[in-house]
């Protein structure tokens, strides 16, 4: 794996922990338990996700001031050797 | 609305091309209980749903359908994308190459289009949640057919994903068929349409 999909795939991780106690949440809104544990996750995600876009371009779409790097960062169905 | 995030829900790197297992597993794509159908089906759903926690419920299942749409989207393609004429002949891919090359269309194992005629939008919470429940099994015995022909373990490891998905969406559908007959008369569930006949409500559980 090149150094690129190990970040993705601890961004993935995280995010996919906390999108699973999200949907446990909306059953169980009152859960503390739960609430506490997707603040965790969202706090280990942040410093991934600023890593992530620093080095290989955004996640999601932003702003920029000379190029416009959405168009530019890899594709996620696209493998790492197409590029 | 929706905005998109430039990754998968989980990654997919498929190293072997491999048409004839592309055409099983396109089925989840665009068959009968596939992930469009099932993105479509719980974002339309939702609309007339009754408790909030059953809004959140369908709303936020169906946006994780529309992100394992494109999962196997990617499965498609990056089994697809270096095939040659002869992978394609010995593949037995010939009838979904000529309409559609290597591009991915939403269809079924068995080659039928897409259609929403193999979906539901009832009206009716229970009704809508019960075909839902079923839905998820459907789905859940669909990925573990393709298990059975699949030898791939790239493949293999994201189809693992997407059938745990469907368990726990059972889970979340049945949870919100309890809180949704929790605020029912329970001497006479299923006799009424909770989205229209608000009298079926209990009137010491209303909220």
């Amino acid at each position: 794996m090149t150094k690129r999909q190990i970040l993705l795939r601890k961004i993935s991780t995280y995010a996919f922990a906390m999108l699973d106690l999200q949907m446990f949440l909306d059953t169980h809104p009152n859960d503390e338990k739960t609430l506490m544990r997707v603040e965790k996750f969202k706090a280990m995600l942040k410093p991934l996700v600023e890593e992530y876009e620093r080095e290989y371009g955004p996640l999601m779409k932003s702003s920029d001031t000379t190029n416009w790097s959405w168009v530019n960062s890899p594709w996620p169905w696209e493998a790492e050797e197409d590029k | 609305m929706f905005v998109y995030e430039k990754k998968l829900q989980y990654p997919v790197n498929i190293k072997q091309t491999n048409p004839k297992l592309a055409k099983i597993v396109i089925t989840q794509y665009g068959g009968p209980d596939g992930e469009l159908g099932a993105s479509l089906r719980y974002l339309s759903q939702r609309f007339t749903m009754p408790l909030p926690e059953l809004k959140a419920t369908l709303t936020d299942i169906g946006t994780e359908e529309l992100g394992h749409l494109e999962m196997i989207g990617a499965i498609v393609y990056q089994l697809t994308k270096d095939m040659n004429e002869e992978d394609v002949k010995k593949a037995g891919f010939e009838d979904y190459f000529v309409d559609h090359t290597a591009g991915i269309y939403p269809q079924s194992a068995g080659g039928s289009s897409y259609t929403a005629a193999s979906m539901q939008v009832k009206g009716d919470p229970i009704t809508d949640l019960h075909e839902n429940l079923a839905a998820e099994q459907k789905a859940r015995t669909t990925y573990d057919n393709i298990l059975r022909f699949c030898d791939d373990y790239d493949v293999k490891d994201a189809i693992r994903f997407l059938r745990e998905r469907e368990v726990v969406h059972y889970q979340r559908f049945g949870e919100a068929l309890r809180l949704l007959t929790d605020k029912l008369d329970s001497k006479n569930f299923y006799a009424f349409n909770p989205s229209f006949d608000k009298k079926c409500f209990d009137k010491n559980k209303r909220k």
